[in-house]
């Protein structure tokens, strides 16, 4: 995990500082100016007049002290606003996933069976939907719905959950459906053909040979063994969710990560750019860390050697 | 009896009459303003920081209009708005030229520092450091120093006549901050900026919303003595996505905000809402040239007789912007004078300038621009193609795009949009001035130069709107810099949002120090 993050490191810095033109630049916003003296000050405050490994390496050693440095924009401290904002691009994510799993493993199991009959052609048709229909398109519909029509849901912001319980909930039922519905799509034709080669498994049919209750033997029995491949798509799906969230909390004007990065991107704002990117790159390796953990608690002939 | 009858009398005037038939039949009826209340606002753009001399967005000045008084506020004409200004009165002096401020007494930042010369010869010097990367610096670069008179009397001690003092001062660089918050929190002041205005920040969320409440010591009245503001609350939610800001306000979630053009007509007819024009509230298609690419001017008035911005204004803007009719000083301003010849459509005009230049076949040339105006750029393509000439497209980001094209000199022209600045000096100064920021060519231009000075300098606005009639016959007549389409802002807010007209600012920017609730 640790030379990854290096590699890591060094890939961010060394693309961003690809990008042709003066970093400097990025100082400067839309309608405002800055003067060459003002230019001249930034370059050596940032040390952009150093050769690129000496940036890099200054970078790290700030990096490993936890200083991200400051936003170019809004002269904040990156690792500050990513404190602020990576709880929120959690609970999203949380609560997508906790969405996808909910909709999903029942229908996956329900499609597998019922093979063939009109309970698997109704998973199929909607799975295919979900994954054929884009998130942000998902979202605006779900907002005229939901939230303009029916006045259920509010359209957009954020209060935090644990501030509100009742508000931060209804604040994230829309993203996290708009969020969900891919993952749920993946996730159910994962669990279906996992349970289709589970349940013509030798065991399950000595299993029904033995008279058992068939939900027994379907949630005792095939779904543990069915799990280990929708695990992995569960891992899977972290990266994904992150790369969404940059679509969702636009949308929904969530102040997560995934906003922070648009805006740092569209402002050539290095410094969150970098960090942002960093962070998000610990949590995808961390959260395939668990996966691999997951693994060896559901399969017990799983051991890492050590 | 008495009152009875003059109920009557009331009743039947004509007045009356009318206004209550207009009532009846549905017409916008303005009931009178309540305090309090809490009125939610959607802005569609990215705002950086609440600091008005570092922040790095125009975005910015849709917050720290809230919390910030100008030393010299003005209204949309730019003319000197003395009821909102912290200055009470000005005098401009030459041999040596200095303008001396005579400020109000008894005003104090919301952490109670006292407002006063102190203050101001802080926020200047602070501007004017080099080191603190200040976005007005340039347009304050005349103060050569700050002396503090008395405790509400300072004189800026300039290096020439400054004409255009005032109304820079009611921009970002007369924005009052407190000094002893700036001391405190130092690099983290953007986050927490502390002002004299009507309001008070709350919490600023960033990239998401600011919170903002009613200043309870503000100095303000109205031009009917009363005290203001009329909120007790107001939010500013960031809604990045215009069919989100519009199922916001018709959820009710949003109170008000900037209608996006293609639902303007649908608002405007909706009695749900009120709504409120400021014509040519920004520049919304604008064509810069780099004049060392493309230095025929031939060259260049041919590529802006080609284009037919009513055509883009129909196709793109569902018609409701207007065409440009002037250069960059936007209808309103007192420097807008439309009688200047201007490149207007003509294809047969650009192929004389094609002949002219000597390239009657056309030519190629590479423009870049950004995602938003990759339509437009589009139609510009097919229509420039109708002359003979090829126009290779580059999309980029904004910030991008602006430094490839200004600081890098990697394009030919450069489609875009430009705030509205109706002061002339800050286009003149940094726009069409050689050493301008957003001059991409900066080649020595010794006449438009001497007349961006001048115009400067001047204080009386006829002998300065002569001065611009010049430079805009310069700057539009060789298609310099030549403005197509300025973009109207409509302001929706629903029936309980009252004097919304005084929401747009001189500069197109939303301001809430007059705006109440009715209900």
């Amino acid at each position: 995990m640790i030379p990854v993050m290096f590699i890591i490191t060094f890939l961010v810095f060394s693309l961003l500082w690809a990008v042709p033109g003066d970093p400097v630049y990025a100082y400067v916003g839309i309608d405002v100016v800055l003067d060459e003296e003002q230019l001249a000050l930034l370059r050596e405050k940032y040390n952009l007049n150093e050769p690129f490994l000496v940036q890099y390496f200054l970078w790290l050693q700030n990096v490993f002290q936890g200083d991200l440095g400051r936003s170019v924009e809004s002269g904040l401290k990156v690792s500050e606003e990513l404190m602020a904002r990576a709880p929120v691009t959690f609970q999203l994510g949380l609560f997508a996933l906790f969405f996808a799993i909910i909709v999903s493993v029942p229908a996956g199991i329900l499609s597998a069976v019922y093979r063939g009959k009109a309970p698997d052609h109704a998973a199929t048709f909607f799975s295919i939907g979900a994954v054929a229909i884009p998130d942000f398109w998902l979202g605006i519909v779900s907002i005229l719905v939901f939230s303009v029509a029916l006045g259920w849901l509010p359209t957009q912001g954020y209060v935090d959950p644990l501030e509100d319980p009742i508000q931060g909930l209804r604040h994230l039922v829309l993203p996290s459906f708009a969020l969900g519905c891919t993952s749920c799509a993946l996730i159910m034709r994962q669990t279906r053909s996992a349970m289709l080669e589970v349940l013509a498994q030798d065991y399950i049919r000595t299993a029904r040979s033995k008279g058992l209750y068939e939900l027994r033997i379907i949630f005792v029995h095939a779904l543990q063994n069915s799990l280990l491949p929708v695990v992995t798509i569960l891992g899977l799906q972290a990266g994904r969710i992150f790369a969404s969230a940059i679509v969702v909390e636009t949308l929904f004007g969530l102040p997560g990560m995934g906003t922070f990065v648009v805006d740092g991107v569209l402002g050539r704002d290095f410094q969150v750019v970098q960090g942002s990117v960093l962070l998000m790159a610990f949590m995808v390796l961390f959260c395939n860390l668990v996966t691999d953990i997951l693994y060896a608690w559901l399969d017990p002939r799983i051991k890492y050697e050590g | 009896m008495k009152t009875i009858k003059s109920l009557i009398k009331i009743a039947v005037k004509p007045t009356t009459i009318v206004f209550t038939v207009v009532s009846l039949l549905g017409a916008p009826v303005f009931s009178a303003c309540k305090y309090g209340g809490h009125l939610k606002v959607a802005i569609p753009g990215h705002f950086t920081s609440m600091d008005p001399h570092l922040g790095r967005s125009g975005w910015d000045a849709y917050l720290w209009r809230q919390f910030t008084d100008h030393l010299v506020d003005a209204d949309r004409s730019l003319n000197p708005r003395p009821i909102s200004s912290l200055a009470e009165k000005w005098e401009v002096s030459s041999n040596p030229d200095a303008l001396t401020l005579t400020l109000r007494k008894g005003i104090e930042f919301h952490d109670g520092t006292p407002f006063n010369a102190e203050a101001v010869k802080a926020n200047i010097e602070r501007i004017l450091d080099p080191a603190n990367s200040a976005t007005p610096r340039s347009s304050l670069a005349i103060i050569q120093s700050v002396d503090v008179l008395s405790e509400n009397k300072v004189r800026l001690n300039l290096s020439g006549p400054w004409g255009a003092g005032l109304s820079q001062l009611a921009d970002r660089g007369g924005a009052m901050n407190s000094p002893t918050a700036i001391s405190k929190l130092g690099e983290d002041y953007g986050a927490k900026a502390v002002g004299t205005g009507p309001f008070v920040i709350k919490e600023a969320v960033q990239g998401s919303h600011v919170h903002f409440v009613r200043n309870e010591n503000y100095w303000g009245k109205d031009k009917d003595g009363n005290r203001l503001p009329y909120l007790d609350e107001v939010t500013i939610r960031q809604v990045k996505k215009s069919s989100v800001r519009t199922a916001a306000l018709r959820s009710g979630e949003i109170d008000l905000a900037y209608a996006s053009l293609g639902d303007i007509e649908a608002f405007e007819a909706d009695a749900k809402f009120n709504t409120s024009r400021m014509e040519a509230g920004k520049i919304n298609l604008m064509l810069m040239f780099n004049t060392k690419m493309l230095d025929d001017p031939n060259l260049r008035n041919a590529i802006t007789h080609a284009i037919d911005p009513a055509f883009i204004n129909k196709a793109i803007y569902f018609g409701q912007n207007t065409v440009a009719d002037s250069g960059m000083w936007l209808p309103g301003a007192w420097a807008h004078d439309p009688s200047v010849p201007r490149p207007s459509y003509n294809p047969a005009k650009a192929k004389d300038f094609l002949k002219k230049a000597g390239k009657p076949d056309g030519f190629e040339f590479t423009m870049v621009t950004f995602g938003a105006r990759k339509p437009e750029s589009e139609v510009m393509q097919a229509q420039l193609a109708q002359v003979g000439i090829k126009m290779n497209i580059e999309v980029m980001s904004g910030k991008a795009a602006g430094a490839a094209f200004f600081k890098e000199g990697k394009f030919a022209m450069y489609a875009t949009s430009f705030s509205r600045y109706p002061e002339p000096d800050w286009a003149g100064s940094n726009v069409y001035k050689s050493s301008g920021y957003y001059n991409a060519a900066n080649l020595p231009n010794p006449e438009l130069d001497a007349l961006i000075e001048k115009g400067a300098a001047l204080s009386d606005i006829d002998e300065r709107k002569k001065i611009y009639r010049k430079v805009d016959e310069i700057v539009l007549g060789q298609s310099i810099v030549v403005p197509m389409v300025y973009q109207t802002f409509v302001t929706v807010a629903s029936k309980k949002v009252g004097n919304i007209n005084t929401v747009s600012m001189h500069d197109g920017k939303m301001n809430f120090r007059e705006v109440c609730m009715t209900e």
